[in-house]
């Protein structure tokens, strides 16, 4: 019998070749991107599994006064924190101090560094693939390398007791290997040494007093810790030691399992879209399918109803319909695994990579995944095998051998409701990626205060082997630069647009007692020529008149209103705590956007520091004339070619870099722009599928409306007029809801474009066209047909 | 006894109104009988047939086959009694399209849970008998109506069924094909003792039978 069974569904697919494929393409794409989405998720929430106990560690965040925040405290306090409270069973750092370099054998290598206590596996716990958890941290020269840097330097084999040499002098013996870190775990780590290390350097034992915060904090606590409790202690210690509590609000205990989505904000954004994405795009691969079974099933009561004759039970037919399904189910999940692996992954990592890392598949941990979607696919073979039996089997054997089915009660409202639930989503994700595309593009164009177009950036922190050599060199360079006529304007920098540190400092006005945050960044002379970045007030550095001992700085509009001042006749800029005599402000700027227009215009402070300081800048930009960018561009890579460093120099054009930074947005862009494309696909295929059922249940009157006259396009007219109605339902329903959450996401953003009723004019004019399409090819078709065959057949 | 109908009435409202299909209706049959129901268009013919081959229900009246309650029955039931007693022969074959002659003859066997080696046995036999050994791969399409109806009887005899109904089983064929069909009817009845109620146009056809039934507006005449 199940022989049979399938027999027969394998020759009922094949004899509907153009429904089985739009089914069979429909289903493979649609459920090639659920899988894709719910393995992203998958990934995300299991990416901190190896960490046990992870409820029971927390981070310390430092809140400003004016509500920003930093996941950074003085590194004192870790020690007065373990020793005072009773919560903490441990506690570590886990910060940078500049990524050290590793030479074993001829090789060298750089990869992210960071010192931690020698408690971080009591915190943590990671899994060591290698080496010993206990003792991996106490010895003073040790290291512990991640996976992938094991295996990049020493292949398979295990490297514990081997040793490294770090930077240059010092003999790192390998004490363990973590096991591998999924890249969307919170932990980026490259390798780990014991902060011990650091205790030598004088610059770093400078910074570890109660001023500074550069190191992230985490501790373990006690299942039963009151958290209330550590924090009061906390902020005790605080008011207690920090030379200036009143810079803070205070520091807040925050659960390390919200660190991602701390970190990134936007993770929630992708996450929680993601999960909506794979449930809407489910369901319009399920509602698809009960559309196109319905569609088949005309064709079927007769056959039903013979089957019935010759002895066949409600059973049989519904297992038959089952099997017919499961069969185009699990070839589409077959299909869409292959497509998921060898495309959709590799795109979704080259889209959110660069990110959050690269992701890769593996059976062995990612089963779940698999065996979901199995479950899925089982569910929705029952469910689209079932129901749409249901209904037609109730058909009398005696009307339905005859091909008749007027006594189905007319569910056209159900069926509908499925339609306009189809479209809305749809027409919801057009109207997303419209306004997104909208928003992205003003932010691509929109005018950034500064020149970006014919600006050559250049990185120069690359370790240089001879530092004095290297800046005989580059001035060199730079003295032919200034003098070939093609190029404007020569700068050099800390940061250039786009890429500023994040580095804060506090000033004061005393007379008016305001206190106000700046970033700070270097710059030379040459900067906001290169940039024109107009002044507003006051002048350029000028390296005629400015003394590089007095700090002259210049700061933009945004600092000054900050200060309220609206001159800056006279005016020092002070620090808050320090007898300094602050810096003297030679210019204000006007505001440019230095970051991303997702982030408003903040104060901002340029210091000056000439060209001499080559390992001080970390950029070279040159202003050059309009088509000569690949000569100069040749000329400074030449440059650097001749001088020797560990890193190469790369050089990107200002533009480049600047919508580099909408990466991340360009992916969520990209995601909504695919799944938009498939869910009016997905929904077109169901909709063809109901309007070739509907052509031919009104086949006859089709006929008869010919005979007596009407034309093709009154009969076109009327078999997709109900349908485009139910589009426009889909739209009202669907615009509000776009329009409610784009407008909550785009204020998240600094500067948005507003949302116009022409976005979803356009949206809706997509769809609509589309959904024209799809209707015209059946309409046109059933219209063009022969009364007399469709009369004769009656 | 084989069957007998009691005072059989079936309607439908339409308008308000109730619109008799079939109007006290009594019939007894025999088993070997030879019956031809003729009438004109609409006189409830098939509907008479239907409510015999239980495809169909009534409203008012008693059926019994064999001696079982038909009307008390639950449609499981009923269904079983059909599948076990009755074949059916129609005026469009009612063939299943995609498959073959042989998967056709095979269907009601796999619905009665016929074992492989019987099922194949069986209808080896009916293929057989019905010089069809050829065509058996074929699909309905590529027959003629004449072997599609031919296949249709075969299918409907396949299971052994003590009585076969045939509503129109000519009406598609010309008069070859259907002297044949009749001929073929008229030795399934002699020879096998097969009971056939058959609903004909024809009085040519209608000769064949033992027994001629006229129906007029659902009523007996």
């Amino acid at each position: 019998m199940l022989k049979n069974h399938i027999k027969i569904s394998l020759r009922n697919l094949w004899k509907n070749k153009t429904l089985s494929l739009l089914n069979l393409v429909g289903l493979s794409i649609g459920v090639a991107s659920v899988l894709t989405l719910l393995f992203s998720v998958y990934a995300y929430y299991t990416a901190d599994n190896p960490i046990p106990n992870k409820e029971n560690i927390v981070y310390l965040k430092t809140i400003l006064e004016d509500g920003n925040d930093y996941r950074e405290a003085p590194y004192p306090l870790l020690d007065k924190v373990v020793n005072t409270s009773p919560d903490v069973i441990a506690g570590t750092h886990l910060h940078g101090w500049g990524n050290i370099w590793l030479e074993h054998g001829e090789k060298e290598f750089q990869h992210r560094t960071d010192y931690a206590e020698p408690e971080f596996f009591e915190v943590f716990e990671l899994p060591l693939k290698y080496g010993n958890q206990e003792t991996a941290l106490k010895e003073k020269y040790s290291i512990i390398l991640t996976e992938k840097v094991s295996r990049q330097i020493f292949g398979d084999t295990n490297p514990v007791g081997k040793t490294l040499i770090g930077a240059d002098t010092l003999n790192l013996k390998i004490t363990g290997v973590f096991e591998p870190i999924s890249p969307y775990s919170s932990f980026r780590l490259g390798v780990v040494l014991p902060n011990t290390l650091l205790k030598d350097n004088p610059t770093f034992i400078k910074q570890t007093d109660w001023s500074n915060s550069f190191s992230p904090v985490y501790f373990k606590l006690r299942p039963d810790a009151n958290r209330a409790n550590l924090k009061t202690l906390i902020n005790q210690l605080v008011q207690e030691n920090y030379s200036d509590p009143s810079l803070i609000a205070g520091l807040e205990v925050m659960p390390f399992t919200e660190m991602r989505t701390d970190i990134i904000p936007v993770v929630d954004t992708i996450i929680g879209g993601s999960i909506a994405a794979s449930f809407f795009v489910l369901l319009i691969i399920l509602v698809n399918l009960l559309n196109l079974n319905s569609s088949t099933m005309l064709r079927r009561t007769k056959d039903i109803a013979v089957r019935k004759v010759l002895g066949s039970s409600k059973k049989n037919v519904v297992v038959q319909f089952c099997i017919e399904n499961g069969i185009l189910v699990f070839v589409s999940i077959i299909i869409s695994l292959v497509l998921f692996l060898l495309v959709n992954l590799p795109r979704l990592n080259n889209t959110f990579g660069a990110e959050f890392g690269r992701i890769s598949f593996d059976l062995t941990k990612d089963y779940p995944v698999i065996v979901g979607i199995v479950v899925v696919g089982v569910l929705a073979t029952l469910m689209v095998g079932i129901l749409p039996t249901l209904r037609f089997i109730k058909v009398p054997v005696s009307l339905g051998i005859k091909g008749k089915m007027n006594q189905i009660k007319n569910n056209f409202l159900l069926r509908n409701s499925f339609i306009i639930l189809q479209f809305t989503i749809a027409i919801l994700f057009i109207s997303i990626a419209v306004i997104l595309n909208q928003q992205i593009g003003f932010m691509k164009n929109a005018d950034l205060g500064f020149e970006r177009h014919h600006v050559l950036v250049g990185n120069i922190d690359l370790d240089y082997k001879d530092l004095d050599a290297a800046k005989s060199k580059f001035n060199a360079l730079i003295n032919d630069l200034e003098a070939n006529p093609y190029v404007q304007s020569v700068a050099t920098s800390e940061g250039v647009p786009s890429d500023y540190y994040f580095n804060y400092t506090t000033y004061s006005d005393l007379e008016t007692k305001t206190d106000v945050r700046f970033r700070r960044s270097y710059a030379d002379d040459g900067y906001f020529e290169a940039l024109e970045v107009p002044i507003a007030m006051g002048r350029n550095f000028d390296r005629n008149r400015d003394n590089l001992k007095e700090y002259p700085v210049i700061i933009n509009e945004a600092g000054m209103k900050a200060f309220g001042w609206t001159s800056i006749e006279g005016k020092r800029l002070k620090f808050k705590v320090s007898d300094d005599e602050g810096h003297p402000i030679v210019g204000v700027i006007k505001d440019f956007h230095y970051q991303d227009l997702q982030n408003a215009v903040e104060p901002l402070v340029h210091i000056y520091r000439d060209k001499s300081a080559l390992n001080r800048h970390r950029f070279l930009s040159v202003k050059v004339v309009e088509g000569q960018e690949q000569q100069i561009s040749n000329m400074i890579t030449a440059a650097f070619n001749g001088i020797s460093s560990r890193r190469g120099y790369e050089q990107l054009q200002l533009n480049d870099k600047v919508s580099a930074q909408y990466q991340l947005i360009d992916g969520i862009l990209k995601s909504v722009n695919v799944t938009a494309i498939i869910t009016i696909f997905i929904s077109c295929l169901g909709m063809f599928g109901l309007i070739s059922f509907l052509a031919k249940r009104k086949v006859k009157e089709i006929g008869i409306r010919k005979v007596l006259g009407a034309g093709v396009a009154k009969i076109v007219v009327l078999l997709s007029k109900d349908y485009i109605i139910l589009v426009g339902i889909a739209a009202i329903i669907a615009f509000p809801i776009a329009w409610y959450a784009m407008n909550v996401w785009l204020g998240t953003f600094a500067y948005s474009i507003s949302i116009s009723w022409w976005m979803f004019a356009v949206a809706g004019l997509i769809a609509f066209c589309i959904t024209a399409f799809t209707l015209g090819l059946q309409a046109v078709k059933s219209a063009m047909a022969n009364p007399v065959k469709s009369l004769r057949t009656e | 006894m084989l069957l007998q109908l009691n005072n059989i009435f079936k309607w439908v409202n339409s308008g308000g109104q109730r619109i008799f299909l079939l109007k006290d209706i009594n019939l007894d049959v025999e088993e070997g009988e030879f019956i031809s129901v003729m009438g004109p268009s609409g006189s409830g013919k098939s509907t008479l047939l239907n409510v015999i081959g239980m495809l169909d229900t009534f409203d008012e009246g008693e059926y019994n086959f064999l001696h079982e309650c038909v009307h008390t029955l639950k449609e499981k039931h009923r269904a079983n009694l059909y599948k076990e007693y009755i074949g059916f022969v129609f005026q469009s074959y009612h063939l299943l399209d995609d498959l073959t002659v042989q998967e056709n003859l095979e269907m009601p066997l796999l619905y009665k849970k016929f074992k492989g080696s019987e099922r194949k046995a069986m209808v080896a036999d009916m293929l057989d008998r019905f010089n069809i050994v050829g065509k058996k791969d074929l699909f309905p399409v590529q027959l003629s109506g004449g072997q599609q109806q031919l296949v249709g009887v075969a299918r409907a005899l396949i299971a052994n069924p003590k009585l076969i109904l045939a509503d129109e089983p000519t009406g598609n064929l010309n008069s070859q094909q259907s002297e044949e069909i009749m001929q073929l009817f008229k030795k399934l009845n002699e020879e096998d003792g097969v009971t056939i109620i058959q609903v004909t146009h024809s009085e040519k056809n209608a000769a064949y039978g033992s027994r001629i039934i006229n129906l007029l507006d659902g009523r007996k005449v």
